[in-house]
């Protein structure tokens, strides 16, 4: 057993450092130096627009909405230079010597740890984890407050634009703030723990990937409070409609970008963390299949990722700069638009359930107590995935009005992408099966995530058949569609992550019982929710409207109520993770008697994760064969934490 | 082998792979099969039984409605045999509660994942060609259709046919192929008939063809399914599919009348074109209040300064121009700009002989 050698650790400690004195205080990195450099930054932006425009004559130099489209950008730059996400590289840029790191950014040693700059790649994972959750409950009450709204036909709680901006946020939110980065969170943590390094590659990228996310997030959710009120066009933002919306739209236009670039920064640490830093004899294939996964969404995200960033920038410039990329009264291509958007965006669902299925594979195998079944195969639908999944962007775009002959080859390569995903299912099927099922929340998730992301996948045969999605695309079957994948799908793979990581990551035990009933509230108000949305669609209700034909009404009453029931569910999960997380009972070391490495270390684990780095000399899912170990310790001393080496 | 890495019988790469599973007899899999066709039974009558889709209107409809079939059965056969193979394994292997014991180290196998591999993709190419032959079929309009015209805009549809009449509510013929020419004048929309099962995005500066032949008498609605701003949920109208020999006549009907003294054709412009549904015009009977009464035109051009005509043809064709006290701009659609002169001068005509003294 290993144990974190405090004693150890102190070495790695910085010096206790003076503070800062005088003026010193301004200077030095932190929430007061963000007092001064937001308005510098904001100015600097307004001054450069303005010599422009004077210089250029064009008149009014003042103009509000090309202020907030330009502050959009130097605001978030002043407050990450503030907090010091660029203290290391603008010391190097302008020749100053750059600081012996002396660590003193890495580690949390109290609450406040996780409100700074921080670079220690379990503080940021955590980070991560909380900020997205923020956001998933924001998103969630926006989807409360628009359920109210639809419980009844008619218009009683919110006006149409305000209807249309909370769907709108809600989607973006769901997606850029929590699914996405959601990922990038629980991979952030466990990733190098899994393969025996010591943190990611590049930890000052990693603190600046995290810290660019709240930036996205606090734009898309404050866009409420411009006049107009947010953005109205879905979390698509369609032109030409995207072009002629108040001025929230470019909330949306600019918070992509930040959430964007965060995705993409994170993508490149992943990738060069995994193919550079993994321990000695830990092959591609010895990876735990959760490494795989991020893997290939890493490279999703690097080449998908910058098609969304151009989409919206161009909108934006339509909106600005009066660029017509997409207005076709000024010859632009609307449909172009959607090309490059979905570009990005079907990768994108990838990108949010790739990384669940990594989760699920090490859950299912632990939880089961047998090897992953066709592990292989497993890593190579991955990758069949990853390719696939570049050539089927239009098919959401098949009542568009692209090329006709290009929607049966889009058809069939949709229809292929079903293989890789039935392989994973069928294999995670066999996994459990004959198995010795221990019955843990994590695991309740993951078969509840198999359950409802195979109905999403049935869904999505429906919706890849073109002469069918003629018909049912933009209704409510779409809507369910999306929350069987990304609900019933990819939050199920979260939750699941969270419960069976929460006492890696916070050395405490959650509470095994209200975890079971958060499952099951989430799990039948889930499918009260979704279900009838596939009936009422088919019928005829089209998707994002804040009015609908009364013979739905009571559907959607039904609906409504689920909705909050759903809502409510999280509630239990809060309190479990809050109350657990300050009173739980200590968790050991390995209390799910794992064989990956992150396992081998102490709950939470030392500041610079392993003593001694593992050498792997097995496969991670030798549950049940005799003396099969993943790996052991330079020193030689053989790791028995679990009784399954042993045996 | 394309997966060779897979079979690894001398235990290299992944020891203790198995080549064939341990099947010590075959009850577990007649249990499963049993829980399936227990389940796919359930899951057929939910389907076979629910108002799940509208009754086909459309000969379109009808052959989607059968890739729909298609697609359910195989659905419900993927579905039923999962989740048996899931409830099967909760219930017999669940953990005993004094076992802390492993599962049998089953590391794959090859025979069974190329099973897996090769089925699913003979499903879906199957699906697809059947998809593919309905979608060849659903765009074929036949030598001699029905051309409507279809124009979307912020928030309403108009319907233009051959002679050039123009409509706001879409009428068509029984059992003859329509081939709609879709297009939008500011923003994306989308046509749809849930009753039709036919779909149609309505683009800015393009048109596309969209072809449906009707089945059924009846009036069904035509929905806007593209987020198109404020009005997106009432952007709504109605498509009415009448008996050939009845729409021939309404058709001749309407192209007299449209050819008939001004006076008459823009009576009957005011009323294909859906204006009662938001305006009041005491002399058409009209109670629509969603927009400025009409009867209060002639103070309205009084005020703008302009004759009283040539105030009403300004007040159709750039609506947003001079915008009546009280109400919001941007409401009234420019699509009865796309009228063809003559019948909007017929409407200006009417329009101003039918005020003239009202207020």
């Amino acid at each position: 057993m290993v144990v974190a050698d405090a004693q150890h650790h102190d070495v790695h400690q910085a010096p206790q450092h003076q503070g800062p004195s005088g003026l010193g205080w301004l200077m030095a990195p932190g929430y007061l130096r963000v007092l001064w450099t937001v308005p510098m930054m904001f100015g600097v932006g307004v001054g450069i627009m303005a010599l422009i425009r004077w210089l250029e004559g064009w008149g009014p130099i003042w103009q509000g909405s090309i202020v907030t489209t330009l502050s959009l950008i130097t605001i978030p730059l002043g407050f990450l230079g503030g907090i010091g996400a660029f203290d290391f590289w603008l010391r190097y840029a302008i020749g100053r010597p750059t600081e012996v790191d002396d660590h003193r950014s890495h580690g949390a040693k109290d609450w406040r740890g996780y409100f700074k700059v921080n670079t220690d790649h379990k503080v940021i994972g955590v980070q991560y984890v909380g900020t997205t959750v923020v956001f998933f409950l924001i998103g969630g009450l926006m989807a409360m407050i628009f359920r109210a709204e639809l419980a009844q036909p008619g218009t009683q709680l919110v006006d149409t634009q305000t209807f249309n901006g909370l769907i709108s946020v809600h989607a973006a939110l769901m997606i850029f703030l929590f699914i996405v980065p959601v990922f990038a969170g629980l991979g952030n943590y466990v990733i190098p723990l899994m393969i025996g390094a010591p943190d990611m590659a590049f930890p000052k990228l990693n603190a600046l990937s995290f810290w660019l996310l709240p930036m996205g997030g606090i734009m898309m959710t404050a866009s409420f409070l411009v006049p107009g009120g947010a953005f109205a066009t879905g979390w698509t933002s369609y032109p030409p409609l995207a072009d002629h919306q108040p001025l929230g739209q470019v909330f949306f236009n600019m918070g992509v970008q930040w959430a964007g670039a965060s995705s993409i920064m994170t993508a490149l640490n992943f990738l060069v963390t995994i193919i550079t830093m993994r321990a000695p004899g830990m092959t591609f294939w010895r990876m735990p299949l959760l490494v795989w996964a991020n893997f290939t969404t890493s490279l999703l995200v690097v080449f998908a990722t910058p098609f969304i960033a151009g989409a919206q920038f161009f909108v934006a410039f339509d909106r600005v700069m009066h660029t017509h990329f997409f207005d076709p009264a000024h010859g632009g291509y609307p449909i172009g638009y959607q090309h490059i958007f979905w570009f990005y965006s079907h990768p994108a669902v990838y990108i949010m359930i790739l990384p669940g299925f990594g989760i699920i594979s090490e859950i299912l195998s632990v939880m089961s107590r047998k090897p992953i079944f066709g592990y292989r195969l497993m890593a190579m639908s991955l990758m069949g995935i990853l390719v696939l999944g570049f050539s089927v962007w239009a098919h959401h775009m098949f009542v568009a009005g692209m090329a006709g002959w290009l929607r049966v080859p889009i058809m069939i390569s949709t229809m292929l992408i079903a293989v890789p995903t039935g392989i994973k299912v069928f294999s995670w099927l066999a996994t459990i099966w004959e198995g010795k099922i221990h019955f843990t929340t994590p695991m309740l998730f993951a078969l509840g995530f198999l359950s409802m992301f195979l109905i999403g996948g049935l869904s999505g045969i429906y919706l890849g058949s073109v002469a069918l999605d003629i018909h049912a695309s933009d209704t409510y079957f779409i809507v369910a569609h999306i929350h069987y994948v990304l609900f019933g799908g990819s939050v199920f793979t979260i939750f699941a992550g969270i419960y069976y990581w929460f006492p890696k990551m916070t050395g405490r035990m959650y509470n095994e019982r209200l975890g079971k009933l958060h499952f099951w509230l989430t799990f039948l108000a889930f499918n009260a929710t979704f279900f009838p949305m596939h009936w009422i669609g088919l019928h005829g209700m089209p998707r994002r409207v804040a009015d609908y034909a009364p013979e739905y009404g009571t559907w959607n009453l039904l609906i409504s109520i689920a909705s909050f029931a759903l809502g409510a569910s999280t509630l239990v999960f809060l309190y479990n993770m809050i109350n657990s997380w300050i009173r739980g009972p200590k968790a050991g070391a390995n209390p799910w008697n794992a064989l990956t490495l992150e396992w081998l270390v102490s709950s939470p684990p030392p500041l610079f994760n392993f003593d001694e780095i593992p050498t792997v000399v097995g496969h991670p899912y030798e549950y049940g064969v005799k003396g099969a170990r993943h790996a052991v310790l330079n020193g030689g001393a053989v790791h028995a934490p679990d009784e399954v080496a042993v045996h | 082998m394309w997966f060779a890495g897979a079979t690894d019988p001398a235990g290299v790469c992944s020891p203790g792979r198995v080549t064939s599973l341990p099947v010590r007899n075959n009850k577990p899999f007649v249990h499963v099969a049993m829980i399936a066709i227990a389940l796919g039974a359930l899951a057929g009558i939910v389907a076979y039984f629910g108002d799940w889709l509208p009754a086909p209107a459309s000969r379109e409809a009808g052959r989607i409605w059968f890739i729909f079939w298609i697609s359910t059965i195989v659905s419900i056969v993927i579905f039923a045999i999962v989740i048996a193979a899931i409830l099967y394994s909760v219930v017999k292997f669940r953990k005993q509660p004094d076992d802390d014991t492993d599962g049998p180290p089953i590391h794959g196998h090859t025979r069974l994942e190329i099973i897996w591999t090769v089925i699913p993709t003979i499903i879906v190419l199957l699906l697809s060609v059947a998809s593919a032959i309905v979608l060849h079929k659903d765009s074929n309009a036949g030598t001699n259709p029905l051309k409507v015209e279809v124009i979307a805009q912020q928030y309403a549809w108009a319907f233009k046919y051959p002679s050039g009449l123009q409509t706001g509510v879409l009428r068509v013929p029984l059992k003859r192929h329509v081939e709609l020419h879709i297009t939008a004048l500011d923003v994306l929309h989308s046509f749809w008939v849930p009753d039709f099962a036919q779909k149609q995005d309505a683009v800015p500066g393009q048109t596309f063809r969209l072809v449906i032949t009707p089945t059924r008498l009846g009036t069904y609605p035509v929905i806007c399914t593209e987020l198109c701003g404020l009005g997106h949920s009432v952007m709504r109208t109605a498509a009415v599919v009448m008996p050939a020999a009845e729409f021939d006549t309404w058709l001749a009907d309407q192209d007299a009348k449209l050819a008939g003294p001004p006076g008459e054709a823009g009576k009957t412009v005011f009323a294909n074109n859906g204006c009662a549904a938001c305006h009041t015009l005491k002399a058409a009977g009209a109670k629509g209040a969603v927009g400025p009464s009409l009867d209060k035109l002639p103070a309205a051009a009084a005020a703008a300064g302009l004759p009283l005509a040539d105030y009403i043809r300004e007040s159709i064709v750039e609506p947003n121009k001079v915008i009546a006290k009280g109400y919001p701009a941007n409401v009234m659609p420019a699509t009865f700009g796309q009228l063809p002169k003559a019948q909007l001068d017929g409407l200006v005509v009417y329009l101003a002989a039918s005020v003239k003294g009202g207020s």
